[in-house]
């Protein structure tokens, strides 16, 4: 709240600041090499725990997991420390598997689907919302911000709930409405199945993704509207030519960063597959890399097929990110 | 009335019409996009007996508070419940790493945006590609370096880990926040005698907490939604947090679900309080950065 009133502080602020420029002897004190090497080590201090703490939990690990899928790693090693290198057996093993080209394909259309259906369906919220009124709108947005809160454990559950067999609730709506669902079993088939899990995934995405780009389109400029406009544009033109152009940015951010949210989707999967074998034989890659190490208990293997999901991810997103960079998006706010 | 007014009424009317038809298009997907979270609430306020009937009911009827107890009560097919301690395993745990992790943004914050440092789009970045890296992917190496560190079954090992996976998202949040506060003011403070320390700490910090507390409960609601570090880390089940407990819940007990839903309305009550107080600000705070170039 403060924040936005400050600017009208800050010029009177200043402007007394030059008249007792000469107090400002404090800080030239000493000479001046030491000076400019503080100045240079607080900065440094600043970062320095973080750099600690993301060096420690997220570089290390990252390069041990590296080192990991080239070794052969099981309860036995883990209990000895015993290190033992296998080469490219992981790999191997990896690529000879019957499952590997699945579960890539499976993972891309899944993470396609999502993607598109989120993408799709927030950006056209977005635009209903911009011409529902005040009121409607509110009442809408309260509405997501409810299903964008539900932590995706508790989420899940209540979507297994709602798809049961016996009581569900969707079944008994269904058939109301003159279909044929009593005890209709959404989780025998893996298409239904995991066309519930997309959903899940999607209803809890969209409201992120509806009110940024409801704020993007409303962050657009009324005079580029209003330029259009004289020009004689019509709807559609104003709309491909003024509106996409400006939430651009801001769209291919949120494209990048669902891909990157759904490829690494574990929660919805874990729970709404749990304790069905014939399900999880189509498992998305971030799911099955946990199950080869922790259920098989083979880390190197486990290991492997994440270090393939990073590689995937790079080469899918690496593109955006280096639009981003050279936009400018990166360097935000840096002061100049 | 003459040509052209009813025509150009005409278009009022028919741009009326489409008005009242999107209301409706948006009346209908807000009680879709709410329903689940409706039904959640609804079942666990709902006897056993009625939840389990062919016919659902759309309202508690015969409202208790039954499944409440019977959730923090359920023994999970281990003998004891377990509730009360991954409650208060989430609580501690989480608290803990939020603080953590926003003592460090906010340092990194400032010194990304207020000095000018060598290799700070670098860092900014590798911050933006940390985010990329997959938790799942991390889990092994993660497990593998607490084990030696003998820091499984501790809270102290699953801090360190919630800390480092909300850190950069808040050091990105709060870079955005300190960026919105004019340099003027500290520069002013300094003229007067303080230190560059001490201006951070008696100018931006004070203007700035609002944003912390966004950025806070942002990272609060990461770390305590999180199923799989929890459940390979904390192998006792008394060590566990809440959404482990909710798991173990279901796979004992598949009919109880008046007592599952219950869990769930728990579980999710402080997140979404603490989300209805804070998610303007975040909103806002994320296009203005994203959107501004």
């Amino acid at each position: 709240m403060a924040v936005p009133t400050m600017p009208d502080l800050a010029p009177v602020r200043t402007g007394r600041a030059n008249v007792q420029a000469p107090s400002y002897g404090r800080q030239a004190s000493g000479p001046s090499w030491r000076r400019s090497i503080r100045r240079q080590l607080l900065p440094i201090v600043l970062v320095l725990p973080a750099l600690g703490l993301l060096g420690l939990m997220v570089f290390y690990p990252l390069g041990r997991l590296v080192a990991t899928s080239f070794q052969e790693l099981g309860p036995f090693q883990l209990i000895s420390h015993k290190v033992v290198w296998d080469g490219l057996a992981n790999y191997r093993s990896l690529f000879t598997s019957t499952d590997l080209g699945t579960s890539v394909f499976q993972t891309f259309l899944f993470v396609i689907a999502c993607v598109g259906l989120t993408m799709g369906i927030g950006t056209g919220v977005a635009l209903l919302l911009g011409r529902i009124g005040k009121f409607f709108r509110t009442a809408v947005t309260i509405c997501m911000l409810f299903a964008w809160a539900m932590p995706t454990s508790a989420a899940s559950i209540v979507w297994t709930w709602l798809f049961q067999t016996e009581y569900g609730v969707v079944n008994y709506i269904l058939t109301t409405l003159g279909g044929n669902f009593d005890n209709h079993n959404w989780f025998s088939g893996t298409f239904p199945a995991y066309s519930i899990i997309v959903a899940n995934i999607v209803w809890g995405a969209i409201p992120f993704v509806a009110l940024m780009m409801y704020s993007a389109f409303s962050l657009v400029p009324r005079e580029l509207y209003e330029a259009a406009a004289v020009d004689g544009a019509s709807p559609a033109t104003t709309f491909l030519r003024v509106t996409l152009p400006m939430v651009r940015p801001i769209f291919v951010l949120l494209t990048v960063l669902s891909i990157i949210w759904d490829a690494n989707v574990f929660n919805q999967v874990w729970y709404l597959t749990q304790g069905n074998a014939q399900l999880l034989n189509v498992i998305p890659l971030g799911v099955w890399q946990y199950i080869e190490a922790f259920s098989s208990n083979d880390y190197g293997l486990g290991a492997a097929v994440a270090v393939l999901m990073i590689l995937l991810l790079v080469a899918v997103t690496g593109y955006y990110i280096r639009i981003m960079v050279r936009t400018g998006q990166v360097r935000a706010e840096l002061r100049a | 009335m003459t040509a052209p007014v009813s025509m150009a009424g005409a278009r009022t009317v028919r741009y009326r019409t489409m008005t009242w038809v999107w209301r409706a298009v948006a009346v209908v997907f807000g009680m879709i996009i709410v329903f689940p979270v409706y039904w959640m609430v609804q079942s666990s306020f709902e006897p056993n007996g009625d939840i389990t009937s062919l016919k659902p009911n759309f309202f508690p009827v015969n409202f208790t508070l039954h499944d409440f107890v019977d959730a923090v009560n359920h023994t999970a097919g281990v003998g004891q419940a377990y509730f009360w301690d991954d409650a208060r395993n989430s609580l501690v745990v989480v608290s803990v790493a939020t603080l953590v992790t926003l003592i460090f943004g906010f340092l990194a914050a400032a010194a990304i945006s207020r000095f000018r440092l060598v290799g700070t789009t670098a860092f900014l970045v590798m911050i933006l590609v940390i985010q990329m890296v997959p938790g799942t992917a991390l889990i092994i190496p993660l497990f593998l370096l607490l084990n030696n560190l003998h820091l499984t079954d501790n809270y102290l090992g699953l801090i360190l880990a919630y800390s480092a996976s909300t850190l950069p998202f808040t050091i990105w949040a709060l870079k955005g926040f300190v960026g919105a506060v004019p340099y003027e003011l500290e520069e002013a403070a300094m003229v007067d005698g303080a230190s560059r320390f001490g201006a951070f700490r008696r100018i931006l910090l004070p203007l700035l907490l609002p944003g912390i507390i966004s950025a806070g409960i942002f990272a609060f609601i990461t770390a305590w939604n999180d199923f799989l570090v929890a459940d390979v880390i904390m192998q006792q089940n008394y060590h566990q947090t809440l959404p482990v407990w909710l798991f173990s819940f279901t796979t004992n007990t598949g009919t109880d679900y008046g007592g599952l839903m219950a869990g769930c309305t728990i579980m999710s009550l402080p997140v979404v309080i603490f989300f209805l107080l804070v998610q303007r600000r975040i909103v806002s705070g994320l296009t203005a950065g994203a959107v501004k170039g």
